[in-house]
């Protein structure tokens, strides 16, 4: 047989050599219209979530809106990275918050980082249009739909906020490892779908009514109820973590603030038999 | 030892489909010209793309998430079954009758469903185990029947063309189809019943019932059956049988369906409700023993014998 | 099949053998409800707009019921993800096949499709029930339903989903005149032609209704009615037809326009 590298081009590879130069498996030579992996069973893919983060949390409020999510990322119950950042802004107006596999959520964001990079070289050249938040939507929709359906799950639950340009409003939509999405003025994943969830739709109701047709809470507000949730997750989601960021997604661009933690009261746990360590 | 045979095997028609190739990013013309009302076939009319979960075992999977083998009733994914079906030769042709209940679980999922398939003029095929794959592949069977028509100017026979379905359905034999069909109709040797299932099994035969209720059907059938019933009571013993089994057995029931193969094709006698039909039945039985019982107490008849 | 059944306990007396593997479940339930209704000349589709998962309502607009054709609507429900990106597949594949031949697909074709389409997928199949509704190429009304892997008929009605055993018992006897006897003397029940007016009271009391009784079903529905061409609009569009808090729009033609005319109403159902 021929040698293929450039070193050695056109000369004959030694007789014992076991170098296969096409990297097919187990046949030197390409195989058409045939499954390489045929030969070797399926490919066993990650099927559960190592390095995980909890709840995130999204509200629309009367200009944008706003995500908050914690800074811990869990290893099980173990509290293993306490300062890591899972609030990821996507070109000018649109922000992820991720909830679920770190290391998934690492690449996402490796792949759409380099998304962008190029659609901001095309942008240089022509009049391209950028990303809207619904674009980004769209295409995570898209690729955790493809992933599940390939039974090989991007394990996270995302939350997509942003601000529309053209149409001049918000947008916050949902898209999981399944592939399930929807859209809703008030979103939670995990844990805060069950704590945080009803609060934040009880926020929001109070001023824009159950047709949403009222006013929206003013981004005081709104910030406001997201510190109540992220407290009230802290008192009971045993994965969660006191220190927290919430990004805001306005006309103006993103915003992520610094790590913040909420005033907690455990005083009236003093007293309480069975609750926290106690000596008898 | 294992994959020797897997290469020696010829490649059936879903195992190349494992990898890349989803049905998604199929980019033949044929899926979107003249073919997109059938559109999972190819251009040489074989039936293409049918994708396979990536997991190690797809039956396993398959079993897991629908009732599909009857071995997990309480999958979320309720598969429409079909029941009671039955054919028999006579001399003056094929009866083939069957029930109209559909079920997902224990919820009678339809009353109406049509479980004789018109493939053409000259066949029909019976539907027993899951709808949609009798469905599906009795109407790519019928395709494959105008197409052997064109091209040798001839009908097809019925062992010709259930020997197409057959191997058709032993190509994907253990990946969890779910059909026992029979194939009937009137060829060049005269009347003709093929039962066909999903294990690749295929029998010529003269008299079947398929289905949950074929006990019952088999019961009545049996007792009845003669080869030389006239074309009434040939009728009227495969609609009595139908009409057993609908009452007695749970999946089955709702109407009854009546065809008659005859030498110029197929017949629709009718559609009966099973329920009707049954106390009908009972109303006769009924009068007639009375009727019975009052001649024997009037002495005309001192021999007479409850039948 | 009774006949394959196993028995009831056969898998509690198993011992476990191996540990349960924790596997990846690619399928969810979304819970909501959908039903489609035939008239002569007309077809009702319509489907309630909660999305859910267990306890947890996700949203309570999401969207089942879909446009496809001027005459032709479907209503899709199980698990919302594939339910979405199969009708977008339908979807592609009718713009495909309007530019290959330069008109719509007809009703009964596309009802064709959708089998294959699911058929396709038999092996991983999708985990949605499908209801097509339209007009037929001889305007008449028509409703085709499906299983997930696509065995179907065509139908005066059918509901389907987490409410379809409490609302298809309702509809067997509304429009079915199932265990009903005409008054002595009186004319014979003939199924499958009910004034679109009763049509949309008996849509309207099943949803409400379900939502009642079931805890998936709620939020709002969203009603499709398709009119074959040349029919009147007047026992829809007319003064006080329609109920209190309805809304309704006309769907604007999508192709060419052959005179058929779809319109959505809405309603709001009970949120708790």
């Amino acid at each position: 047989m021929m040698s293929q590298h450039p070193a050695t081009w056109g000369q004959p590879t030694p007789a014992n050599s076991s170098f296969n130069q096409f990297n097919t498996f187990p046949l030197p030579q390409t195989q058409r219209g045939q499954s390489s992996h045929a030969h070797h069973g399926p490919v066993g893919h990650t099927q559960q979530p190592l390095v995980t983060g909890t709840s995130v949390l999204g509200l629309k409020y009367d200009g944008g809106v706003m995500i908050a999510a914690d800074n811990l990322a869990s290893y099980g119950s173990l509290a293993r990275f306490r300062d890591i950042q899972r609030l990821h802004p996507l070109g000018q107006h649109t922000l992820l918050g991720v909830a679920g596999d770190m290391s998934d959520f690492q690449w996402l964001k490796k792949e759409l980082d380099a998304l962008l990079r190029e659609e901001d070289a095309l942008a240089l050249t022509d009049s391209h249009p950028s990303l809207s938040p619904k674009n980004i939507y769209e295409l995570l929709s898209n690729l955790f739909y493809a992933r599940r359906s390939k039974m090989n799950p991007v394990w996270n639950a995302v939350l997509v906020g942003g601000w529309d340009k053209v149409k001049k409003e918000s947008f916050l939509a949902y898209v999981d490892l399944l592939g399930t999405t929807y859209t809703a003025p008030t979103l939670a994943t995990g844990f805060g779908a069950h704590l945080a969830q009803p609060l934040l739709r009880e926020a929001y109701e109070a001023k824009a009514g159950i047709d949403g047709n009222g006013p929206l809470l003013t981004k005081e507000e709104a910030e406001k109820v997201l510190e109540d949730c992220m407290k009230v997750l802290f008192y009971r989601d045993a994965r969660s973590l006191n220190k927290y960021q919430i990004a805001t997604i306005t006309s103006e661009g993103v915003d992520i603030s610094d790590s913040k933690s909420a005033d907690t009261y455990w005083k009236f746990a003093e007293g309480l038999r069975g609750y926290g360590a106690q000596t008898q | 030892m294992n994959s020797v045979l897997t290469q020696l095997q010829p490649s059936a028609p879903h195992q190349n489909r494992l990898e890349e190739q989803d049905e998604l990013d199929r980019t033949d013309a044929a899926s979107w010209g003249s073919m997109a009302g059938f559109g999972n076939l190819d251009r040489t009319g074989g039936v293409q793309g049918m994708s396979i979960p990536r997991v190690s075992d797809p039956t396993s999977f398959l079993d897991m998430h629908t009732d599909n083998m009857s071995s997990n009733p309480d999958a979320k994914i309720k598969i429409a079954h079909g029941t009671t079906t039955l054919a028999f030769k006579f001399q003056g042709g094929v009866i083939v009758a069957v029930d109209s209940r559909a079920t997902a679980g224990s919820y009678v999922a339809s009353g109406t469903v049509k479980k004789v398939i018109e493939i053409n003029k000259f066949l029909l095929g019976t539907m027993a185990g899951g709808a949609a794959d009798c469905q599906y592949w009795e109407t790519y069977l019928g395709m494959q029947c105008r197409l052997y028509e064109l091209r040798n100017k001839e009908r097809i026979s019925v062992a010709a063309a259930s020997k197409i379905l057959s191997n058709i359905v032993y190509q994907y034999k253990g990946m969890g189809l779910s059909m026992g069909t029979m194939v009937c109709g009137w060829d060049k040797t005269g009347p003709c019943i093929f039962y066909v299932d999903s294990d690749g099994q295929r029998l010529k035969g003269d008299l079947f019932s398929v289905g949950s209720g074929s006990t019952f059907a088999y019961g009545v059938l049996d007792q009845g059956y003669r080869w030389d019933l006239t074309d009434e009571e040939a009728q009227e013993l495969g609609r009595r049988s139908i009409i057993a089994a609908g009452h007695r057995d749970a999946y089955s029931g709702n109407t009854c369906n009546l065809y008659h193969v005859k030498e110029n094709g197929w017949d629709f006698i009718g559609n009966y409700d099973v329920n009707e039909l049954w106390y009908e039945y009972e109303g006769k039985k009924k009068a007639e023993r009375e009727s019975q019982n009052a001649a024997a107490a009037a002495g005309a008849s001192p021999m007479a014998v409850e039948p | 099949m009774a006949l394959y059944h196993n028995q009831p306990m056969a898998h509690a007396q198993e011992p476990t053998a191996a540990p349960i593997e924790h596997r990846f479940n690619p399928y969810s339930d979304n819970g909501g409800s959908i039903l489609a209704i035939a008239g002569t000349d007309f077809s009702v589709i319509a489907g309630d707009t909660r999305q859910s998962e267990g306890y947890n309502i996700q949203t309570r607009y999401a969207r089942k019921v879909w446009q496809l054709t001027d005459k032709a609507v479907l209503a899709t429900n199980g698990f919302a993800a594939d339910g979405n990106n199969f009708v977008k597949r339908v979807k592609q594949r009718l713009e495909w096949y309007e530019h290959a031949h330069h008109k719509p697909m007809g009703l009964k074709s596309i009802a064709r499709m959708i089998q294959t389409m699911l058929y396709g997928k038999r092996f991983f199949p999708y985990y949605v029930y499908n209801i097509l509704g339209g007009i037929e190429e001889d305007g008449s009304g028509a409703v085709y339903s499906f299983d997930p892997v696509g065995s179907y008929e065509r139908e005066a009605c059918r509901a389907a989903g987490a409410a379809q055993s409490l609302i298809q018992p309702f509809l067997d006897n509304q429009i079915y005149f199932k265990n009903q006897q005409p008054e002595p003397g009186s004319q014979p029940f003939i199924p499958g032609n009910l004034p679109l007016a009763t049509v949309l009271s008996l849509v309207v009391d099943s949803f409400t209704s379900a939502t009642e009784r079931h805890i998936e079903v709620g939020d709002g529905m969203e009603i499709y009615i398709v009119m074959a061409r040349d029919r009147t609009t007047d026992d829809l569009l007319g003064e006080g037809k329609l109920q209190k808090g309805m809304e309704i729009e006309e769907l604007g033609t999508l192709g060419e326009g052959q005179g058929e005319r779809t319109f959505l109403v809405r309603q709001a159902l009970k949120r708790d």
